[in-house]
């Protein structure tokens, strides 16, 4: 049985660390220039707003809510290695560790950051940003109250918080899609599908996170190690189910503008054969589909994990060929013509500054999740592990 | 399954109160929209009356600008402004744009008026058309209510208009409006990055700098505070209409192709014109209502 368990070989702590290290030092340079510059080195402008920030913060509340919503009901339904309390407390520290970053790079965004307390003190409700704050934030205190919770013994409310925490973290990646479907200028977006597509890609990047973090979690707890088998086997189905999904819906999408004879669809002709073809075809299908997929089909333990690593880094790209083709085709033929400015064009690629900055972004999830890991296994020492 | 009974009812009341507290927040909101508390300063002060004579065979500029007068002596909820753009006299001057860019200090890349321009034909038969295209100050504006601060807003009078001292600058109402009317000030300066090595200009110019008067304020771009890192869009110059003047694209146009005016008056200039006309709104699908016309 001992010999049977294979630990993700990128999850070795001095390779990690060396990441977080280049991480960090790439990042710095990138909130230096941030600061100093504001959005001046920025890639995005007034006619695409949203770049590559927006994009990872959609995929980071998208693991968070996926990851914690499959976790919390495998949890509650006692799987294997998922009905260990502390698993469940890995659990409420990967869904913050994943949405803090996700504000960060949101706050980065912000024109102006130092207001963004406005959301919570004059908020508007009509829109979509003002209601997905208040869920991420109610998630972010709701998840905190679970993990104080999951050291009493006996606690007749853990189960009913996390039952309520794991309905706002499905509800919010759905929200994103919202965000975006209800954009009626840009109808790319203003499509009802949008939700169900968020939602589950948020799905299918959460079952892959999970995958990882159950090899992580196990090679640190070899006592459990008999439990793996059976987590393995349930998050790799659940992943294969929701990656079928996920493709079933996008085709459903795609082959309503291919065929539409009165509607032709720029922004879906841009997802397939503009610029960025290689991301749709290259990144989405061929390597956050195609290949995980056969991979995950296979027999190999190794296979799996790293299938699992291909689909989160990849499905990022889910968000990019949302965001981006739906800003870059404007309602007003010949305005990107009328005034001419770089930040006035319906061309977007991401400058040097966004992707340092997004290494930030992505040293400080590992972080939080390092750091929150470790006051778990200090509680835990301190207050005698509460196995179940 | 290892979900009691008591866990299930605890948890459907969790749910339940959670639901209705965010279903209040957002009906509270939606129908809310009327009684918004007004953020952006309003001009009440007394306006002159015209002090040359109109008629009929004065320019069209001065009866607008006497009719604008008397609009004024109007509260502003009964007031409704409206603009005009007759494409046939637009000849494609830009003169609209670069006064709009004087009259409030527009940096690079924001932009209130741009004027969209088309070839059509083939030659020797060809034809180029102007279309200006300032703010349309929807009857229905897409872009308040995604504002998640609610720093941009609908007035009595019909102008939208956005509170710079509340807005976050999110830009998720420049993805919102389907004319593109709304740029981001990203804080650029024209004097920024050119090659001024013995330092001759001493820095940013008034010209970009201000101090301008949008919204009756005295602003000024520095620094990171507004309005660069806002959201900025076209106001119809209420600053200047405000005052018993007109606006800037209005004074500026050489051919007279843009008229401005009342509404809700039914002898204004704009109204007549528009009642002898065939008159169209840009995308008029997007159900936005827009407070723009134009005759082809």
């Amino acid at each position: 049985m001992q010999n049977k368990f294979y630990k993700a070989p990128f999850l070795n702590g001095k390779f990690v660390a060396l990441i977080c290290i280049l991480l960090f030092l790439l990042g710095i340079i990138g909130m230096i220039m941030r600061f100093i510059y504001g959005h001046l080195p920025a890639g995005y402008g007034s006619f695409i707003p949203w770049g590559l920030w927006v994009a990872i913060y959609f995929h980071g509340v998208g693991i968070a809510g996926g990851a914690f919503f499959i976790g919390v009901w495998l949890y509650l339904f006692d799987f294997p290695l998922f009905r260990e309390v502390r698993f469940l407390r890995v659990l409420i520290v990967l869904g913050v560790a994943a949405i803090l970053p996700s504000f960060m790079a949101v706050g980065l965004d912000l024109g102006h950051m130092e207001r963004a307390y406005k959301i919570f003190f004059s908020p508007s409700f009509t829109s979509m940003m003002t209601f997905n704050a208040w869920m991420y934030t109610s998630f972010v205190i709701l998840a905190g109250i679970a993990w104080y919770l999951s050291y009493k013994k006996e606690s007749g409310w853990l189960k009913p918080v996390l039952i309520l925490t794991s309905l706002i973290s499905i509800a919010f990646p759905s929200q994103s899609g919202a965000f975006f479907g209800v954009v009626e200028a840009k109808p790319f977006w203003h499509s009802a599908l949008l939700p169900v597509l968020f939602l589950t890609s948020a799905l299918v990047s959460g079952s892959a996170v999970l995958l990882i973090i159950g090899n992580w979690f196990v090679s640190n707890h070899m006592e459990i190690e008999s439990d793996y088998d059976k987590f393995e086997k349930t998050i790799r189905f659940i992943l294969l189910g929701v990656m079928t999904l996920y493709f079933v819906f996008e085709w459903a999408e795609f082959s309503i503008s291919i065929w539409n004879p009165e509607i032709e669809n720029e922004a879906v002709k841009l997802i397939l054969f503009g610029p960025y073809a290689w991301m749709f075809w290259g990144v989405h299908l061929i390597i956050g589909g195609i290949i995980p997929y056969i991979m995950l089909l296979s027999s190999s333990k190794k296979a799996y994990l790293w299938a699992a690593l291909l689909v989160v880094i990849s499905f990022i790209s889910t968000r990019l060929n949302i965001l981006l083709p739906g800003q870059s085709v404007g309602e007003l033929k010949g305005l990107q013509e009328a005034f001419f400015h770089n930040r006035l064009t319906y061309i977007y690629h991401p400058t040097i500054m966004e992707y340092l900055v997004a290494c930030m972004i992505v040293f400080a999830g590992i972080f939080i999740f390092y750091v929150g890991n470790k006051i778990n296994s200090l509680t835990e020492n301190y207050l005698g592990g509460n196995k179940r | 399954m290892s979900l009691s009974r008591r866990d299930i009812i605890r948890a459907g009341v969790l749910v339940g109160a959670a639901f209705a507290t965010a279903l209040t927040g957002v009906l509270k909101d939606r129908f809310a929209f009327k009684s918004r508390k007004k953020s952006v300063r309003e001009f009440n002060g007394k306006v002159d009356e015209p002090s040359l004579k109109i008629n009929e065979d004065s320019d069209i500029i001065l009866q607008m600008q006497s009719e604008l007068k008397y609009s004024l002596q109007k509260p502003l909820e009964e007031r409704k402004w409206g603009m005009l753009i007759d494409l046939r006299k637009c000849v494609g001057c830009y003169a609209c744009t670069v006064g709009c860019i004087s009259e409030n200090k527009l940096p690079p890349g924001v932009v209130y008026r741009p004027v969209l321009s088309e070839e059509t034909g083939k030659f020797p038969n060809t034809r180029l058309k102007f279309t200006p295209r300032p703010c349309m100050q929807c009857e229905r504006p897409t872009c308040t209510s995604v504002c998640p601060v609610k720093a941009t807003y609908k007035r009595a009078d019909g102008v939208v208009v956005i509170d710079y001292n509340q807005c976050i600058g999110c830009r998720y109402c420049l993805t919102a409006c389907p004319y593109g009317a709304r740029t981001s000030d990203f804080g650029e300066f024209y004097t920024n990055n050119i090659a001024d090595n013995n330092n001759l200009l001493k820095g940013n110019q008034k010209y970009e700098s201000g101090p301008f008067f949008e919204y009756h304020k005295e602003q000024k771009r520095k620094g990171h505070s507004s309005p660069i890192g806002n959201a900025r869009k076209c106001h119809f110059c209420i600053h200047r209409v405000e005052r018993g003047l007109l606006p800037v694209c209005v004074t500026t146009c050489i051919g007279r192709a843009t008229i401005f005016g009342d509404l809700n008056n039914p002898n204004s200039t704009i109204n007549k014109i528009i009642s002898k006309n065939d008159v169209i709104t840009l995308l008029p699908h997007k159900n936005t209502h827009p407070k723009v016309f134009y005759i082809l």
